[in-house]
């Protein structure tokens, strides 16, 4: 890199540049050079000359021991960064670990609770029922019970019915085959839209129970996206979405088919490249939704000579 | 043969000792280790140059690591850290490639 040719007008700016560009080398090199040049080819004095002769021998190792330290920290310096370098990257992963499995414990300890709660639930209702059954009254307020529970999603459920599978464009589908990600585009997810009303379509059919990758719905369940991910009844779910709809096969295939959220639905898959499949199934078995919550309760009290006895406050379906 | 043996010692005792930097420092040692080969491949060349002198490889060894060190650290303060940062790497980068060339060419046509 050599300075520009002497005589060339030159702003501010660029003799900086051409500076930085020619001196690379510190010019005090240059100039100690000098000066031991101008030592040596000085005026040598005769009693200076054996002095100044034995001088080099140990200058010379005084200047390699001090080169040799220099040269060590230089060394520490670099090990201790490259140090410190693969620490933090090592103290990161670690932590990012360390949260992993404690949100896996954090789960597996929900689960468990879920568990025993439907538990604990079912140990309720079996007593409730046996304490019901032991009067006609509690008898007739059974079945109002029952009929409620139905209607509430709160039973399991088995039947003939429909399987309509609805499930995210493939990744490759909308990918740039040279530059593009495994990702899917956003316009290929399936929405809580196209959720919501194929499931409306499904009621309207005719449909008496219906799921959604094994949630029930009931009538106050909501199917709501939270940022990517769908919320069912306010749990996560994925794709592909199988929603299993139970009642007149023939007849709920023919209305949904036929209904305009089902060309709607088609016309997604065709622009996007969803993935839309409807399957007639012999045999479904529905799971029970989640049990309502229990706000109020009264007591069932034996009216003297009444036809109707005052049954026990149920809470809405849904709480 | 003793600077370079000093080089490898200094390696080894950072690697086998492993001592803690203090919190404070630790955002400077980056910057302080280009200034630190900008002095050794500058102290190289001029060796081919047979210009060498320890004391003057010794003080601006010492001067750049401390200066780069201190305009990172001002640039700290006064909030243009990253751009100062990045500016005194990219004249030390640059010099280290001068003097790269320089040595290149002792190397192959010397």
């Amino acid at each position: 890199m050599t300075a520009p040719a002497p005589g060339r007008q030159r702003s501010l700016g660029a003799s900086l540049l051409d500076q930085v560009l020619a001196e690379t080398l510190d010019p005090a090199y240059a100039q100690a050079a000098a000066r031991r040049a101008e030592l040596a080819a000085g005026p040598g004095e005769p009693g200076a000359a054996p002095a100044a002769a034995a001088r080099p021998g140990r200058a010379r190792r005084r200047g390699q021991l001090l080169v040799a330290l220099t040269l060590l920290l230089a060394g520490l310096l670099a090990a201790v960064t490259y140090r410190e370098a693969a620490a933090g990257s090592q103290g990161r992963e670690r932590v990012r670990q360390a949260l992993a499995e404690d949100i896996d414990q954090e789960s597996a300890s929900t689960d468990d609770l879920a568990r025993q709660l439907t538990r604990l639930d079912a140990q309720v209702s079996t007593r409730r029922d046996q304490a019901l059954a032991a009067s006609v009254e509690g008898q007739r307020a059974l079945q109002q019970l029952s009929a409620a529970e139905r209607g509430a999603a709160v039973q399991a459920v088995r039947g003939p019915g429909l399987t309509v599978v609805l499930a995210d464009a493939d990744a490759s589908a909308d990918s740039d085959p040279v530059g593009g990600s495994p990702t899917v585009a956003k316009a290929g997810l399936v929405q809580d839209g196209d959720l919501q009303q194929t499931v409306n379509a499904l009621w309207a059919a005719g449909a008496e129970a219906i799921s959604i990758n094994d949630q029930r719905l009931g009538p106050t369940t909501t199917i709501r996206q939270a940022g990517s991910a769908i919320l069912v009844d306010f749990r996560p779910l994925s794709s592909p979405y199988r929603i299993r709809a139970i009642g007149d096969q023939q007849q709920l295939s023919n209305r949904f088919i036929a209904s305009p959220e089902a060309s709607y639905v088609v016309g997604l898959a065709k622009d996007y490249g969803l993935s839309f499949t409807i399957a007639r199934s012999a045999s479904l078995t529905l799971p029970a939704g989640t049990a309502p919550e229990l706000h109020s309760a009264r007591p069932l009290t034996p009216a003297a000579g009444t036809a109707a006895p005052s049954t026990p406050d149920r809470s809405t379906p849904g709480g | 043969m003793i600077p370079l043996l000093g080089l490898a010692v200094g390696v080894v005792l950072g690697l086998v000792l492993d001592p803690t930097v203090p919190l404070w420092l630790q955002p400077y040692l980056p910057i302080a280790v280009v200034a630190a080969l900008d002095a050794v491949f500058g102290g190289v060349r001029a060796r081919f140059d047979r210009i060498f002198d320890a004391k003057v490889f010794v003080v601006s060894f010492v001067s750049n690591v401390v200066v780069a060190a201190l305009i990172v650290f001002l640039g700290d303060q006064l909030g243009v850290g990253a751009q100062l940062s990045t500016a005194v790497v990219v004249v030390l980068g640059i010099r280290i490639f001068g003097n790269a060339a320089a040595i290149r060419r002792h190397l192959f046509r010397a």
